[in-house]
């Protein structure tokens, strides 16, 4: 069980890190709070959506998803600092390898994305009529809505060389996965177009669960769900672990 | 680790990077406890050569053992005796010197407590006690760079690589590292490996090894090698340069020569005088003076003459 050592000191490391940069703590709290307030209350008064009380109860799934999908995808494109700053190859070099490393930063990624989704999550009495058997299922789609999207961004955070790139990132990757996730508006009203991505994006997935575990009607069923969600962090994570070994970047960047 | 087997063993040792050739065929043998530098022009294969004894990339031709591990089957067993050091310091900047030293303590797998004594013996060895609580993007450059040698050897690697690891130090920090790492040879028989563009810090090791486009051009212990050279090297500037070096080489003294913006290096064997006499001969001849050959030249000579 040696390799536990280093993934522990992986995530100690990232939280540490985390802890210390408050202002982006803060800022990614803030986010999902304003998306609450602010968008909410205002399509509250022109939207009505079938089977929810409010344009604010139907979001308010989805705005936890996003929560932690921006807490842990953000955190594991990190990984690109990392990267720039030497730090990765270090990682890489240790004995537990690339599964650990990619292991340990999934691992803190998902924590940092459960915290900022709890914070939203915490307010879900304020909105909903919940259950405390509802408040814990929703606990757990948001921890694997966390592992997924954490797995995600380290996907992302693969090919990335500079941390130039990170800001293009949020817009070109993030908003989309959240806009095409039926997080903000039904699935069921897109064109089919957008429908067919929206299937093809594992945030509907975690979007629906969510809605789920919050009492609300879903379209995609729990099971089939789940088992989308557990194959692609399975595939996505498989794809990382390729892209991460050092071997492979170096073929592709050319000499050091 | 096998305690009979010598560090490093290299036979043929190569690496590709698609069509481009950055490693041709590397032949080494390091003994347990070498001071080991690898020297040579920007693209000579020296990051490509740490690279692959680090386990970082895998090599396309050729085998290496190091410590009798082989380079691709035990590529764990090789980085848990591995410390590396990297041209930039890997100090997290959000972290403290001591949360950094445990960071590397706990990838390199030690258990808890070991990992804790480790990073007290690291502070306390390399005089970071006092900076223990700061935080690593306070430190100046020098400081980070220690804090660096203190985190690649908390685990007490039986082989360090360091890549040009005294880049951007003042000659105090320089002189510190340094002291460290000598330190670390003589306390635990640490072998290390590091590449340099400062040829004087290359003169204290025991093997030197001098790459250019990718091939060995020379290795040897400095003394050896600046024995090549010849006994003296003779500077000589000004318009006759040139023709007193004919006259040189007639007399069969010149071992090796060096173009210099200015005239030449010319590595001599055998008496002084007869060039001297020849110097003073020639109006023309703005600078001459004899002096020891250094590894510089040996550099020059290897590395220009191949190309």
């Amino acid at each position: 069980m040696r390799v536990v050592t280093p993934v522990y000191g992986i995530v100690a490391r990232d939280l540490g890190r985390s802890l210390r940069q408050k202002g982006r703590l803060f800022g990614g709290l803030a986010r999902s709070f304003m998306w609450l307030l602010l968008v909410g209350t205002g399509y509250n008064a022109i939207t009505r959506i079938e089977g929810a009380a409010s344009y604010q109860a139907f979001v308010y799934p989805g705005i936890v998803v996003m929560a932690a999908l921006f807490g842990a995808m953000l955190t594991a494109i990190s990984t690109v600092y990392d990267r720039e700053f030497g730090m990765l190859r270090l990682m890489l070099a240790c004995p537990a390898g690339t599964m650990a490393v990619l292991t340990g930063r999934a691992l803190s990624a998902t924590l940092v994305g459960i915290v900022q989704g709890g914070a939203v999550l915490l307010c879900g009495p304020l909105l909903l009529d919940l259950t405390a058997g509802q408040l814990a299922a929703a606990a757990a789609v948001l921890a694997v809505a966390a592992a997924s999207s954490s797995l995600l961004g380290l996907l992302v955070a693969a090919p990335l060389r500079s941390v130039e790139n990170f800001a293009a990132v949020v817009n070109v990757v993030l908003f989309p996965l959240l806009f095409v996730s039926g997080a903000l508006y039904p699935t069921a009203r897109m064109p089919l177009w957008l429908r067919g991505a929206a299937r093809l994006n594992p945030v509907t997935y975690q979007v629906d669960l969510m809605r789920v575990a919050l009492g609300l009607p879903g379209e995609l069923g729990v099971v089939p769900s789940l088992l989308t969600l557990a194959i692609t962090s399975l595939v996505v994570f498989g794809l990382a672990a390729w892209l991460f070994d050092p071997e492979h970047r170096f073929i592709r960047r050319g000499a050091p | 680790m096998s305690a009979s087997r010598p560090a490093i063993e290299a036979a043929g040792l190569g690496r590709d990077y698609g069509s481009t050739r950055a490693l041709e065929s590397l032949d080494l043998l390091v003994a347990r406890g070498a001071l080991v530098g690898l020297l040579g022009p920007n693209g000579a294969g020296k990051t490509t050569t740490m690279l692959l004894l680090a386990t970082l990339l895998r090599p396309s031709r050729g085998t290496a053992r190091v410590f009798g591990h082989d380079l691709v089957a035990d590529r764990s067993a090789i980085r848990r005796c591995l410390g590396l050091v990297f041209q930039e310091p890997c100090i997290d900047g959000l972290l403290t010197v001591e949360e950094n030293l445990l960071f590397a303590a706990r990838l390199a797998e030690l258990p808890k407590r070991d990992a804790l004594k480790a990073v007290d013996d690291a502070l306390e060895r390399t005089r970071l006690v006092e900076r223990a609580s700061q935080l690593g993007r306070q430190l100046s450059g020098g400081w980070r760079r220690l804090a660096d040698i203190a985190r690649a050897t908390v685990h007490r690697p039986a082989l360090l690589i360091l890549d040009e690891p005294t880049v951007g130090l003042d000659p105090e920090h320089r002189d510190r590292m340094w002291t460290l790492l000598d330190d670390e040879r003589r306390a635990r028989g640490t072998t290390i490996v590091f590449s340099t563009h400062y040829l004087t810090e290359a003169e204290a090791c025991d093997y030197v090894v001098l790459l250019a486009r990718g091939a060995l051009v020379a290795d040897g212990n400095p003394a050896a090698l600046k024995a090549t050279v010849g006994n003296d090297v003779a500077e000589i500037e000004g318009p006759d340069a040139a023709r007193l070096l004919e006259s040189a080489r007639g007399a069969g003294a010149v071992r090796t020569v060096v173009r210099t913006e200015r005239g030449y290096r010319i590595g001599m064997s055998g008496p002084r005088e007869p060039l001297t006499a020849l110097a003073a001969a020639l109006p023309g001849v703005s600078r001459f003076a004899f002096r020891p050959p250094t590894l510089e030249d040996v550099y020059f000579e290897r590395t220009r003459r191949d190309a």
